[in-house]
């Protein structure tokens, strides 16, 4: 005849096994704990890069606008990269149906922070989130050889120059670049671009905003980089 | 990360390919003015101007049963002269009607014609057939739907 076991006995046999895999778990954690905090050795500076965008530059050599723009970015533990980019937007469109001429050139600049979100840091590839803020200020001219009323038949000029107008944007970066050879690199950017102020003049909106693109609330851009990373 | 990097390049090679703009213009770089009848118009109605080349030029032709319509503003003057010509079974009338307005040029786009807005800064007019003229909105441009003028005629004499 079977005796029963007392049921003090199971719940402590219970208790003891449980202790004993919390145990292990907790050695197995804290071995990984030790290893993620292994020290960083690598130094807080690491470097300057300089980079030259080849798709702005080939927007305007192939179309009517478009611009040229240079970046000094900062390497800071492989981690954080502040940058500022400057540029020269141009635009001088002229369309054959509506006769209407459209010219403009002006700098800009943008300034912000990309963070390089690879595993491993100290790859030779980069995987960047970023944002940027943009600026410009800029003259556009629009020229016509003037309107005739349908209805009165009076021709009325229709030129005017010197139109200024400011803009204020925010960008949102994505990209990647890879060390090609020791010092240079090749990389890609796509960017979101949102409008946050502008301002124009009473004949109406700008078409081309200097860094900015075509006018509109929020535009998408693109960027091919030559960089220089020392 | 070697093999994620090259399916990245050729995406984004590919979106700007196909990147395209597109052109969203009004349908024509005329403006007009939106004018509303109190009541419809039983009467034929028949509004023209004068030329600068001081030729006639008709710009609603015997409209009936008339209870709104539009009509083109010059590019050029601060004040458009209309007759408006109301024809009953027995009468003709005719009242001159003056717009007096600001003439503001418009750019939309390289793409879009170019255009003249308008600011209404007055009306007057004679009381033949027209009982009042009111100006309800002021701002003449590629937004039509709201009316600029609420005319009231008056009624009937036939």
């Amino acid at each position: 005849m079977m005796q029963a076991k007392p049921i003090s006995l199971s719940i402590s046999k219970a208790a003891l096994i449980s202790l004993l895999l919390l145990a292990a778990l907790g050695m197995k954690a804290q071995s990984r704990k030790v290893m993620v905090q292994q020290k960083d050795t690598i130094p807080f500076y690491r470097g300057v890069a300089v980079s030259f965008d080849l798709v702005g530059a080939a927007e305007k050599t192939l179309g009517s606008y478009g611009q040229y723009e240079g970046a000094v970015r900062v390497n800071l533990k492989d981690k954080y990269f502040p940058i500022i980019e400057l540029g020269l937007g141009t635009a001088d469109e002229e369309d054959v149906s509506t006769r209407l001429h459209y010219k403009t050139s002006a700098p800009y600049g943008r300034i912000g922070v990309d963070f390089n979100v690879i595993k491993n840091k100290h790859d030779d590839y980069r995987l960047y989130v970023g944002g940027r803020y943009a600026f410009t200020s800029f003259k556009y001219d629009i020229f016509s050889p003037g309107l005739t009323d349908p209805v009165w038949g009076d021709h009325v000029d229709y030129n005017y120059p010197d139109n200024k107008g400011t803009y204020h944007w925010l960008e949102f970066v994505g990209g990647i670049d890879a060390k090609i050879w020791k010092f240079f690199r090749l990389g890609w950017s796509v960017r979101y671009k949102r409008r946050l102020f502008h301002t124009e003049q009473e004949i109406g909106e700008p078409w081309y905003v200097p860094g900015f693109g075509k006018v509109s609330n929020s535009n998408l851009g693109a960027t091919f980089n030559i960089i220089f990373e020392f | 990360m070697r093999k994620i990097i090259w399916p990245i390049t050729l995406c984004l090679a590919l979106m700007m390919v196909v990147s395209c703009a597109s052109i969203d213009c009004p349908l024509n770089n005329m403006v007009y003015a939106k004018f509303k009848l109190h009541s419809k118009l039983a009467d034929t109605l028949t509004i023209s101007t004068m030329r600068s080349d001081g030729s006639d030029s008709v710009l609603l032709n015997k409209s009936i049963n008339t209870d709104s319509f539009q009509l083109p503003m010059s590019y050029k003057y601060t004040e458009d002269v209309l007759f408006f010509e109301r024809k009953g079974l027995s009468t003709t009338t005719i009242d001159t009607v003056k717009i007096a307005k600001t003439n503001q040029p418009h750019f939309e786009s390289v793409d879009c014609n170019a255009s003249i807005f308008h600011t209404i800064t007055g009306v007057n007019y004679t009381h033949h057939a027209i009982d009042s003229i009111a100006i309800t909105h002021t701002t003449v441009s590629y937004d039509a739907s709201k009316a600029h003028f609420l005319i009231y005629f008056k009624s009937s004499t036939d």
